[in-house]
């Protein structure tokens, strides 16, 4: 294989020594991430290569701040949750599928695996933002925040291990009432801390040298109480800065980078489902998923039937009005079926437009502003406060939808118990 | 009648570990919050340990005071914040006597200072109550210092700059830097130089950041903004990095592959959303009560258009569930789908730089940031009735009339999030 002596460079068209300032560029704002010798050994399939890459895409897949379950996982898990992600993110490749799970070969398909996850989405500016320093107080607009305080691990939910068998329903009454009772703590402190904000906010006014943001951050003040910490929060910054340059720069070579993977899955064997591969890629589990799907689907079958109803009637007494109005009528009726159309259509983009109502997501951060004062763009806390308001009005709508749902079946239930008087809570 | 309200092993480990992992999420948040509180009153005090600890002010009032507008507290929880408060406060004065002999090796001039000072005049003056923005008073920020700061903030770009060490810095600025000496005329009509500690209430508007740190921090955000404008512009890129997409389909062993899990599952959370956004709008035209024949017609023309629209949700929903059947997709591996709103998770037309949110009193802040918990708590909430639908509704599904303990008990738990509870009278037959 004399052609493996050829590194990089070698890309038709390209200024030599482009492409390993593009994968220098690469590696430098994954920070952490293998070092560019990585990649040059991953396209020959040297298996030196492979264990730095399962860490990278296990670090690149999981959710944000799981560093304690990376570190109490053994390697063959985490090639398996990598696995796992992989294919429920659709990647087609099966070669992956059938690597060993020790972890110890298969840098080349490594490789393309990582690349197919950089060429579909914003991979590295999602990892550059996971990582981002804070500087300002922080609100996240967007609840997808809220997300890794959740439960959306890659890893099965077995990682608690409850091994105490059967329990109460008066255990889980009591948990109930636990985590009701911690989210009225988690209120009242949130209030405390914004209330504490917004004097630091108010009291540092015209301090910072940014304009637009006129005052400084807790951090911010924090650094000038604490100078050590300064210094420390200083060097993550001009750290960040490096990778957030490299980033850039990888923008700019990554079209090299592109056309060496092009080599790279030319080197490739042909990706061949072979007999008995079909066992990898078609668990035969039951599908837990099929009951989310059934529930939205009786969510919204009952939505039309409830529609159904209120139409038929309004329709009805339409009907029987109509026949009073005059045919001039007619056009403005045309006029309101087009408005009350565009009024739909506007709807209907609020839940396809992929990162839901409007606004997409991004961080954003506290600035106190007297009303109508005018530092050029931004969210208003209004605005925010009204998409909150509608969000909660659905999530209200749904939750007092199920909950009528199981009290329906409760009380049909409870009418079939023999000499049984059930008398249901009032009031909500 | 224990052994009835037992429940089966496989729904015990489902229900306690989906409730333990809300409790810890819930624990999480608090512990980030507390540490963040933590700074925030520190800073709120006098800054330099310049007198004994005992003159801590206790920030006692001002976590407790305020009116929130979503939540009343209740004295429980009063009484809760205040242990809280005092605990931190105990852990802050420990910490400032570990640091205070390190502190004073650093700036030896400022020794006698911190000696001298009665501690009197170290207690910060009772903070405000919030949402009172404009009341600051002007006299007691003593405005003498304020073009010698600024001086020294270019002079000494080193020094973390002011705090209490304004005065310090002062007497050696003056030899640095020479202040314009109309400074010096002012100084007498303040205090005689009476010993102050700094607050931020009183002199917080004297802060300047670090020039090092102000450079850094302004190339951060630049940075941060060319990530943003780049992106949208390099459809270069995009073209190139789709076409290795699609080549690579092609070279794959399933070149036809169809919806991944994780499209089908997005694709059925906005399904979700969507639902109940029409759920919404069909409240909202059925309560309001129409006036003349064009308010009317305008109604019965949304109504059927939500009808239309729910029933081409529910064709897509097929769709995906033939998918699903068809390649035997594993949605929601871990079990159930992620809570409601994780659709976002930095979509493609995410933007990463940080963008003010502009608020204009506490209040405002209070309100948003209580309607963020609501609105967080509620996603929680609906994932857990979810779970609990799942696990408890087959099993009093199964069971006799010998159970009611647990059926009044599932019932509480399914249609009143466990706060209320039905009456259940036993009606004997009369002998």
């Amino acid at each position: 294989m004399g052609r493996r002596r050829r590194w990089v460079g070698q890309v038709a068209g390209t200024r030599a020594g482009a492409l390993p300032e593009a994968i220098a560029a690469l590696s430098r704002t994954l920070s952490a991430g293998p070092s560019p010798e990585t990649f040059r050994r991953a396209k020959f399939d040297f298996p030196e290569a492979a264990p730095p890459l399962w860490r990278l895409l296990f670090y690149v897949l999981s959710p944000l701040s799981e560093d304690d379950i990376a570190a109490s996982l053994t390697p063959e898990a985490r090639v398996r949750l990598v696995k796992s992600a992989m294919r429920a993110q659709g990647y087609p490749r099966l070669a992956f599928s059938r690597l060993p799970e020790d972890g110890s070969q298969g840098s080349r398909e490594l490789l393309l695996a990582l690349s197919w996850l950089l060429a579909r989405g914003p991979l590295l500016e999602r990892l550059l933002a996971r990582t981002r320093v804070r500087l300002g107080d922080e609100m996240p607009v967007c609840e997808c925040e809220d997300l890794p305080c959740g439960r959306a691990s890659p890893g099965p939910p077995t990682l608690c291990k409850d091994t105490e068998g059967c329990v109460d329903v008066r255990h889980v009454q009591w948990l109930m009432g636990k985590l009701r009772f911690r989210w009225r703590n988690l209120i009242c402190s949130h209030q405390a801390q914004c209330a504490l904000l917004s004097k630091i906010h108010e009291y540092t006014l015209g301090c910072h040298s940014d304009q637009s943001l006129n005052h400084l951050s807790a951090a911010e003040t924090e650094l000038l109480r604490d100078p050590e910490g300064g210094q420390q929060l200083l060097q993550m910054l001009e750290f960040e800065n490096m990778r957030l340059e490299a980033a850039l720069e990888w923008r700019r070579l990554e079209q090299v980078f592109w056309q060496w993977m092009d080599t790279v899955l030319g080197a490739c064997p042909p990706d061949f489902p072979h007999a008995g591969s079909q066992s990898t890629f078609l668990p035969s589990i039951p599908d837990p998923g099929a009951g989310e799907l059934d529930l939205v689907a009786r969510e919204l079958q009952a939505l039309q039937v409830e529609l159904r109803e209120a139409v038929e009637v309004r329709r009805a007494a339409w009907e029987a009005q109509v026949r009073g109005l005059r045919p001039e009528r007619s056009a403005e009726m045309r006029a309101l079926k087009e408005a009350v159309g565009r009024e739909l259509a506007t709807l209907q983009q609020a839940w396809e437009r992929e990162g839901g109502p409007v606004r997409p997501h991004r961080p954003h951060r506290l600035v106190r502003s007297e009303a109508g004062a005018l530092p050029g763009q931004g969210l208003w806390a209004a605005e925010a406060i009204g998409a909150l308001r509608n969000k909660e009005a659905c999530l209200e709508a749904v939750l007092c939808w199920l909950q009528g749902q199981c009290q329906q079946e409760l009380a049909r239930l409870a009418g079939a118990l023999p000499g049984v008087i059930w008398i249901p809570p009032h009031g909500r | 009648m224990a052994s009835s309200t037992r429940l089966p092993a496989d729904c015990s480990r489902r229900l306690v570990a989906e409730l333990r992992g809300a409790l810890d999420a819930c624990a999480e948040r608090q512990r980030q919050l507390d540490r963040s509180l933590r700074v925030c009153r520190r800073l709120l005090r006098a800054w330099e340990p310049a007198g004994p600890p005992a003159a801590e002010p206790t920030p006692g009032p001002e976590s407790n005071g305020d009116p929130s507008p979503a939540c009343t507290p209740s004295p429980q929880d009063l009484k809760e914040l205040e242990l809280l408060t005092q605990v931190l406060e105990k852990a802050v004065r420990v910490r400032k006597g570990v640091s205070k002999p390190a502190e004073r090796d650093k700036a030896p001039s400022l020794k006698p200072r911190t000696v001298a000072t009665p501690p009197a005049t170290t207690t910060s003056a009772p903070p405000q109550a919030p949402g009172q923005a404009g009341s600051r008073t002007p006299e007691t920020r003593p405005p003498r210092r304020i073009r010698q700061s600024k001086v020294l903030a270019k002079g000494h770009p080193e020094r973390k700059l002011l705090s209490t060490r304004e005065k310090t810095s002062l007497g050696r600025g003056a030899q640095a830097t020479s202040p314009s000496p109309g400074d010096q005329q002012v100084t007498p009509s303040a205090a005689p130089r009476a010993p102050e500690a700094f607050t931020l209430e009183e002199k917080g508007t004297l802060l300047r950041l670090p020039v090092a740190f102000q450079k850094a921090a302004s190339q951060n955000a630049r940075l941060w903004a060319q990530i943003d404008s780049t992106r949208t512009s390099d459809s270069a890129n995009a073209a190139t990095r789709t076409r290795f997409l699609q080549r690579m389909q092609a070279a794959s062993g399933r070149p036809n592959m169809g919806l991944s899990a994780a499209a089908v599952e997005a694709e059925v959370g906005r399904l979700r959303q969507a639902c109940s956004l029409l759920r919404l709008r069909m409240g909202a035209e059925l309560a309001a009560a129409p006036a003349g024949w064009v308010q009317e017609y305008r109604c019965l023309l949304i109504l059927e258009g939500l009808q239309a629209m729910a029933g081409r949700c529910l064709q897509r929903l097929q769709e995906l569930h033939e998918a699903v059947t068809e390649q035997h997709l594993e949605l929601w591996p871990s079990g159930m789908p992620p809570r409601a709103s994780s659709l976002c998770g930095g979509g493609t037309d995410a933007a990463w730089s940080p963008q003010p949110l502009l608020y204009s009193s506490t209040r405002e802040l209070q309100t948003l940031a209580a309607l963020r918990l609501r609105v967080a708590m509620l996603d929680q909430q609906l994932h857990l009735e979810k779970v609990l639908m799942v696990e408890l509704l087959p099993l009093v599904r199964t069971q006799g009339p010998d159970c009611l303990a647990l059926f009044r008990a599932v019932y509480s738990l399914l249609c009143n999030g466990g706060q209320r509870f039905p009456m259940v009278l036993r009606d004997e037959p009369a002998d």
